[in-house]
């Protein structure tokens, strides 16, 4: 965990302190998807860098 | 609690009047926050949609593949939603079409390809550790789907009631240590092991109905997800994908399950009172 880890839904960093969670893209399973704890909560989407895969 | 004030926004796609009372009603029981087991199954049985076959013959063809599946799908009823439709159901692009009674129906390639793409998702924690993989579901139908599911997989089923703690309290005996991924059936009848996943920091797979929110989940499934012969086929193409996705089958014939043996056979009740 590095503190380069930043939510795939917000963009915001992700603090250690949060329920944020954190699992490959499903679609290309190249790229970790993060979401912080507010997004993931509130249903936001994420979106994979790669390939553009839109969850959840 | 609420009165029916607030929640009659949902529905907004509905403009038969005529089914404003049952559909309030729906919509109450959905508001409540249901902590007993028994309004929990009373609840289950107002939404069986398994006896709503007649969309099978109004539906269209609406993609291009193999015929025998497609049938398959919509014999099964994979794509009859619910009378009410989320505000995330509908924004995400799901919705197929609303029928004239108004009943929302899913898109049927969305749930094909998120099938698809939950089994390759969920391959990659069942090689690590199949059971380490969460399946639950409070739901009476999905039982035996989640059972054959993780009898195929040797993931680890939780079809009783779910002990709170069992993902989040190590002191206690239930607890499950190291879950890698959770998968439920319904986020709202299977709220609470959602909540414990969320604080457990544990990706969640969820059956997505029409009527169903995202909150806490990280990949749904658009899909019946009441329907005994729905909940069946999703578990049984869910669970013969991934071991091709494993390699463990070289093709679908070599999956040694029938659909039958992953469907349930509760007889509903009413069915019972009518013989
Ligand atoms: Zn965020
Ligand atoms: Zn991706």
């Amino acid at each position: 965990m590095s503190r380069s880890n930043v939510c795939s839904c917000c963009g915001r960093p992700v603090t250690p302190y949060e329920a944020a969670v954190h699992f490959p893209c499903p679609n290309c399973g190249d790229v970790t998807i993060w979401r912080c704890e507010t997004c993931r909560d509130r249903g936001k989407t994420y979106r994979c860098l790669k390939c553009d895969f839109v969850g959840p | 609690m609420a009165r029916k004030k607030k929640k009659s926004e949902e529905p907004e796609d509905i403009d038969d009047l005529e089914e404003e009372d049952s559909l309030s009603d729906l919509e109450e029981d959905f508001a409540e926050e249901l902590d007993e087991d028994i309004d929990l199954e009373e609840e289950l049985d107002l939404l069986d949609t398994d006896d709503i076959s007649v969309l099978e013959e109004e539906e269209e063809p609406i993609f291009d593949k193999d015929e025998e599946t497609k049938q398959l799908y919509l014999s099964c009823g994979i794509h009859i939603g619910t009378k009410l439709i989320s505000g995330d159901f509908k924004e995400r692009g799901w919705l197929f079409r609303a029928t004239n009674y108004g009943l929302y129906v899913i898109d049927l390639t969305q749930t094909e390809e998120r099938i698809k793409i939950a089994a390759k998702f969920l391959s990659k924690y069942v090689e690590e550790g199949s059971d380490k993989v969460i399946v639950s579901s409070v739901r009476r139908y999905g039982k035996e789907p989640v059972r054959k599911f993780c009898e195929a997989l040797g993931c680890r089923a939780i079809v009783d009631r779910f002990i709170p703690g069992s993902l989040t309290n190590p002191n206690i005996g239930t607890y499950i240590k190291d879950a890698s991924v959770v998968v439920i059936v319904d986020p709202h009848a299977d709220k609470v092991i959602l909540r414990e996943a969320k604080l457990a920091r544990i990706p969640v797979v969820s059956l997505f109905d029409t009527d169903d929110n995202l909150k806490g989940i990280d990949l749904a499934i658009p899909a019946n997800n009441r329907g005994k012969k729905a909940l069946g086929l999703a578990f049984w193409i869910l669970a013969r994908e991934i071991l091709l996705e494993l390699g463990k089958i070289a093709s679908e014939d070599d999956f040694p399950y029938s659909l039958d043996d992953f469907t349930s056979n509760i007889v509903p009740m009413y069915k019972l009172q009518e013989q």
